[in-house]
């Protein structure tokens, strides 16, 4: 990160901690501190079995390409 | 093309397409531009008008979420509903998921042959349609210049009593129905069903203003009035000719095939006074003088004859009158054409050449050629240079018509025509009684509902004429009574020209009768004209109901019902169901149809067209093969669109008409007309043997050896009767039950279909004949294309070397002026120099109504404009996004947008014709029923547009008038 | 391991806004919040081009090293993702995202910018997936459906891909090959930083 970008960082975060909204979110300068996401996988459609879902993602990238289907 | 609506008093707002606006020659340089902050805020909706806009909008996305009904696909069971585009005529299927009723999610469908998935703007947004607020929502009245809610009950009671005081008054012919492309196929055979039994031919749809001149060119030049191909079979084309056609922007799918062509080699040739959004994919490009059609076809002939690149075998077997054209066409020397287009010697033999030596070549055109006073021989002059080529009944060539609405085609085969019956039977007392016959009605029962035999075998009035049939003096109309009632079925009315007068016919009539799911600008213009006698009532879209949909290669789809009619909308059917029970013929009308609910069974309907339409085979369509069709998309192949293996093996996609005899002879439909390199029951075929079989001693039959594969006769033979069917000795092959109804009749009249069917599956031959195509169509004003002016053009000279047509006088049943608006004209130019086009816009459809009340579209293009050259607009004064009006000679003047382009030349002016509410600098918002008003409204062009009909079928001209534009 | 990708064919684009409405659509994008659109270079010249852009969920994503809350995170499969709980609508990312990606909805009466939204790859965000909160936050989460976004499946001419990065160079790397020319995809040197798939050196396919 150049300097400059900190420095409005820095600017920044202090305009907003002057603002009304105080506290908004606790974080640790620099890495992601945010709710957890779930993998794709893991939900009733594909039961935790990244296989499956891994073939379901080829399958749909391929129907984009249209010389497939067309077969030429 | 996203712009958004920015502060009006900021002079970096972007009307409209923000993207337009960003020129420049080298495509890299501009990068670090293209995506700027500061272009970018105004792209993002951050300015103040955008947000203006965003507030009168019922939703926040939270609250939109919620009021939409719109939930993550949780628990609940979610069921998929396969239904088809409403939009254009590419046929795109949709999968639509449905969760308790609510339209949750829209899928793509891969396996669609036609569309792989892949759609458009218009497309992808219509689950809107599922949850649109901007829509007419109860039967409406107007009282004292406002809308007011009624019941169903009331309305169709007052409807009822009107239609019948004014038919008991003035007679039947007093009424005037304009049906509507968007009608799915069942409806607008009904419609026209309907109209009969309500006793006039005076009915119509969008097909008169958009192909009416390709249909009767093209039926006269060959044998029927379509697409001969299919946007699939274009990827076989080594090249393709687009002239009178943006497809990417009105059929933007047809272009993924086109595209797919184009990286396999074809070569894309583009010819528009315009550098449009397809010509920008093109190998070559060709800027014209609006209307020149002819000159430049002729001009591309010129070098095809010069060089000897004609295919001299297919035109002696095949073609009629070629020497005829090639007279006319040499006398267009290169500089005449020059004189007459702008195109140069050199671009026209470049387009030549490239055609010639990338056989099979294709060429596309749409309303660039169909909507002008000559429109009808600018398509057959186009025709004439694929027959000179050999490109017609091959695969890879063909006159690849795109039609424009979803279902324009179908209606046109079987809807609500003035001139014809159902099937182009034509409307003399034989199409009549066949037509009675398969109703189960009888045919003095019909004459009774007319005003008399002559007024039933006489064509209506068109729907570019309506307003005529209203205004003009009652005794130069070729009818009793003017027009005192008209009912708007699915219609825009910025769509037809000479709007400034068609507010007048509003004012005149006794009842404005207002069907259609959107309100539309015909409600708008209404209250605007007039206190009282208007009704509107709410149709369901084509997702509320069920039914069968053609596309532009004549292929059929079955639609399933996404959801139920929303607010209290009725299916179309519905409507004309309680309608004829007002009019006592309910009976007559569903005589073969199951009827519940006053909902007439589509599938009923289905199978009764397939028991008349045999002259076009919409016979072997049953709805159980397209439903089966519908199931098995994936076994379609994409080039061919005929399936390998599985449940329709060997038929192709959608069943595309002709698809002769009974669904029992299982007949696979015809992928490309006039194929003779294919047998007729593997969906082959030859030029139609319709206009006699020998002219002024000339043969028209087809040469020796010149027939479909397998034909038992491999020559030119007349179409088949039963007395044919005796000469050849093949009568008994007809079945016993065949002969008893076969007696007498032809292939067409035939209630067995069994004179097709010995023709076709026992001797392989054509039913209607195998003859030469016509490049002389003598029975038309100009057998030959020949270049006339429009009626109003900047080029005085040119009027005075070719002349329009003399007046007409019972046309249609109306006058209709050529010479004389001309020469009153000629010298229009001095005040109005700028020639005024139009054309479609990619977010919109049609007179646009429907797509401007859909938030996701409307957002896409919020204002109307006009394109102007940066020379006519330095000349004028005019900077880009100046307020400017347009200016044309019916005194009509529009404030638009100036949107200053090269995209068309210094002497042209382009407006696209979607927008309406904007009437001569007001906006009409107070004149929509209150809350069912377009989130975007403009200008329409048609407001402005000037007198102008074609010679054969009274379409309107459109494409060449002239204009002024001044800085507002 | 999927790394998911945008890629927009500017030989196949021709700008009919299909990709804009099937996002609008799919994720109920609010009037003025464009998640994708599409620039039209050269408009009305020869030599036009169109491109569709959104969030190309980059590999070293400058919105996320500028977010001063650390509210992005990139998802096992490369999606750039943020936390709308965290995000304070500061517009850092916006300055700092060479595509002009994030957006902020309005919010109150004088204009103040909301919390930033973007193209989430139809992978929804840090909410429990299919979730009333994940659907209202950060729209439909296709992957987790197992499949694409919607805006790359619909593409009319099928310019615009979406999806694992192999897969999508290979499709765009074969018909580079078949026109005989390549590289006119646009970005992907940007958002990605390995070289363009259509300058890479054809493999000859059989």
């Amino acid at each position: 990160m150049s300097k400059f970008a900190i420095a409005l960082l820095i600017t920044v975060f202090g305009l907003s901690a002057c603002g009304d909204k105080e506290g908004v979110v606790v974080y640790k300068q620099g890495s992601y501190s945010g709710k957890t996401d779930g993998k794709p996988w893991e939900n009733a459609a594909f039961a935790g079995d990244k296989s499956k879902w891994d073939n379901s993602i080829r399958a749909r990238g391929q129907n984009q390409n249209e010389s497939k289907r067309i077969g030429d | 093309m996203l712009i958004k609506k920015s502060s009006a008093d900021s002079n970096t707002a972007r009307r409209g397409r923000l993207s337009r606006s960003i020129q420049g020659t080298s495509y890299s340089a501009q990068l670090p531009e293209a995506i700027d902050r500061r272009t970018f805020l105004k792209r993002s909706g951050v300015g103040i008008g955008a947000g203006a806009f965003a507030s009168q909008l019922p939703f926040s996305m939270i609250d939109k979420a919620e009021a939409m009904g719109s939930k993550p696909k949780g628990s609940d069971a979610v069921e998929i509903k396969r239904t088809v585009c409403t939009h254009c005529s590419v046929g795109c299927a949709i999968d639509a998921e449905v969760q308790n009723g609510v339209w949750i999610g829209q899928e793509p469908v891969f396996d669609s042959p036609l569309n792989l998935g892949a759609h458009c703007a218009k497309g992808a947004s219509v689950r809107e349609h599922g949850h649109g607020e901007m829509r007419l929502k109860t039967p409406m009245k107007l009282v004292d210049g406002k809308y007011q809610k009624i019941s169903w009950d009331q309305a169709l009671t007052e409807i009822g009593t009107k239609l019948l005081d004014i038919r008991k008054k003035s007679g039947p012919d007093a009424v005037y129905w304009i049906g509507s492309s968007k009608h799915n196929n069942e409806q607008s055979y009904l419609l026209r069903k309907f109209v009969s039994f309500w006793g006039t031919n005076n009915c119509d749809h969008q097909a008169r203003i958009c192909h009416s001149t390709t249909v009767a060119g093209v039926a006269n030049t060959w044998g029927y009035g379509a697409m001969t191909n299919s946007y699939n079979d274009m990827q076989n084309a080594k090249a393709i000719l687009f002239m009178g056609s943006n497809a990417a922007e009105a059929h933007p799918v047809a272009m993924l095939h086109v595209l797919h062509a184009k990286e396999n080699g074809a070569k894309i040739i583009v010819c528009d006074p315009r550098f449009t959004r397809t010509a920008a994919k093109a190998d070559q490009y060709v800027r014209f003088r609006s209307g020149t059609d002819i000159p430049m076809i002729w001009g591309i002939l010129y070098h095809v004859f010069k060089n000897g690149w004609e295919d001299k075998k297919y035109i002696d077997d095949r073609v009629y009158g070629m020497e005829k054209v090639r007279e006319e066409v040499m006398k267009w020397t290169p500089d005449k054409v020059l004189e007459a287009t702008g195109a140069t010697e050199e671009q026209l033999f470049q387009i030549a050449k490239t055609m010639a030596e990338n056989r099979p070549s294709s060429i596309v055109w749409c309303m660039g050629q169909t909507q002008h006073t000559i429109g009808n021989a600018m398509v057959r002059a186009f025709c004439v240079l694929q027959l000179a080529l050999g490109n017609i009944g091959k695969s890879g060539g063909g006159a690849n018509i795109f039609r424009g609405h979803d279902n324009v085609q179908g209606a046109t085969d079987i809807g609500p025509n003035p001139d014809s019956l159902p099937g182009y039977y034509g409307i003399v007392p034989g199409a009549w009684k066949h037509w009675a016959a398969v109703w189960g009605v009888d045919y003095e029962w019909i004459k009774k509902q007319y005003a008399s035999e002559a007024m039933m075998t006489k064509p209506g009035i068109t729907v570019s004429r309506w307003i005529d049939g209203v205004l003009e003096k009652n005794e130069n109309i070729d009818q009793d009574s003017n027009l005192k009632a008209v009912v708007y079925w699915g219609m825009a009315p910025n769509s037809q020209t000479r709007g400034k007068e068609m507010l007048e016919a509003m004012k005149a009539l006794e009842l404005l009768l207002v069907i259609d799911p959107y309100p539309s600008a015909t409600a708008a213009m209404a209250a605007k004209a007039r206190k009282d006698g208007v009704y509107l009532l709410p149709a369901a879209t084509q997702f509320e109901t069920v039914g069968s949909v053609t596309a532009s290669n004549r292929s059929l789809q079955w639609r399933e019902k996404v959801i139920e009619p929303l607010f209290e909308s009725k299916p179309d059917h519905v409507i004309m169901y309680l309608l004829a029970q007002k009019f006592g013929f309910e009976k007559e009308l569903t005589k073969n149809i199951k009827v519940t609910n006053n909902e007439p069974s589509m599938e009923d309907t289905l199978r009764e067209i397939n028991k008349g339409c045999w002259t076009i085979g919409y016979t072997g369509q049953s709805p159980e093969r397209l439903k089966l069709h519908m199931k098995n998309m994936h076994t379609f192949d994409v080039k061919t669109l005929r399936a390998k293996g599985g449940p329709c093996d060997g038929e192709y996609f959608g069943l595309p008409w002709p698809c002769y005899g009974t669904p029992e002879m299982k007949h696979p439909g015809s992928p490309n007309l006039y194929d003779t390199s294919k047998h007729v029951m593997d969906g082959g075929g030859n030029f139609r043997a319709n206009f006699g079989v020998e002219k002024d001693g000339v043969n028209l039959l087809a040469g020796d050896g010149s027939a479909s594969k397998g034909a038992d006769l491999q020559f030119g033979y007349p179409e088949f009767d039963h007395v044919l069917l005796k000469k050849l000795g093949w009568w008994d092959d007809l079945t016993e039950e065949e002969k008893k109804k076969a007696e007498g009749k032809n292939w067409k009249t035939d209630s067995s279909g069994g004179i097709i069917r010995v023709a076709m599956k026992v001797h392989g031959c054509h039913p209607f004949g195998n003859a030469k195509a016509r490049a002389s169509v003598w029975n038309f004003p100009d057998p030959v294309p020949v270049h006339r002016e429009p009626l109003y053009s900047t080029r005085p000279d040119m009027v005075d070397k070719y002349p329009t047509h003399d007046d007409k006088k019972a046309f249609w049943r109306m006058p209709t002026l050529y010479k004389s608006v001309q020469q009153k004209n000629k010298d229009v130019g001095k005040e109005f120099p700028l020639i005024l086009t139009s054309g479609r816009l990619v977010e919109y459809e049609g007179g646009g109504e429907e797509t401007r009340s859909n938030p996701w579209l409307a957002e896409l293009q919020q204002e109307a404009f006009v394109e102007i050259n940066p020379r006519a607009a330095n000349d004028r004064g005019i900077r880009n996004d100046d307020w400017v009006w347009l200016k044309t000679p019916t005194g009509a003047q529009l404030k638009v947008r100036a949107q200053v382009t090269e995209r068309v030349g210094s002497d042209t002016c382009f407006m696209p014709f979607h927008f309406s509410g904007h009437w001569m600098g007001e906006d009409m918002l107070q004149y929509y029923p209150e809350g069912a008003h377009p989130l975007v409204r403009g200008e329409a062009v048609n407001t402005a547009t000037t007198y102008g009909y074609d010679s054969v079928t009274m379409m309107q001209e459109t494409k060449t008038t002239v204009c002024q534009v001044v800085k507002a | 391991m999927a790394r998911m990708k945008f890629l927009c064919d500017s030989e196949r684009c021709i700008e009919c806004n299909g990709c804009v409405t099937a996002c609008k659509n799919e994720n109920e994008v609010p009037w003025g919040v464009n998640r994708r659109r599409v620039v039209t270079l050269g408009d009305g010249l020869p030599g036009e081009k169109s491109v569709s852009v959104a969030c190309m969920h980059c590999s070293d994503a400058p919105c996320m090293a500028v977010c001063p809350v650390d509210c992005f995170y990139h998802t096992d499969e490369g999606v750039v993702l943020h936390d709308k709980d965290m995000c304070i609508g500061c517009g850092y990312c916006f300055y700092a995202c060479p595509f002009g990606a994030p957006q902020y909805p309005q919010s109150g009466a004088f204009g103040q910018r909301g919390k930033m939204d973007k193209c989430t790859f139809c992978a929804g965000g840090p909410e429990v997936d299919h979730s009333e909160e994940e659907f209202k936050k950060y729209g439909r989460n296709r992957l987790a459906e197992g499949k694409l976004p919607l805006c790359a499946e619909m593409c009319s001419t099928k310019a615009l891909l979406g999806g694992d990065g192999d897969v999508v160079s290979d499709i765009f790397r074969d018909r580079a090959l078949k026109r005989g020319k390549g590289g006119e995809m646009w970005g992907w040197g940007s958002a990605y930083g390995k070289p363009e798939p259509g300058t890479k050196k054809p493999e000859v396919k059989s």
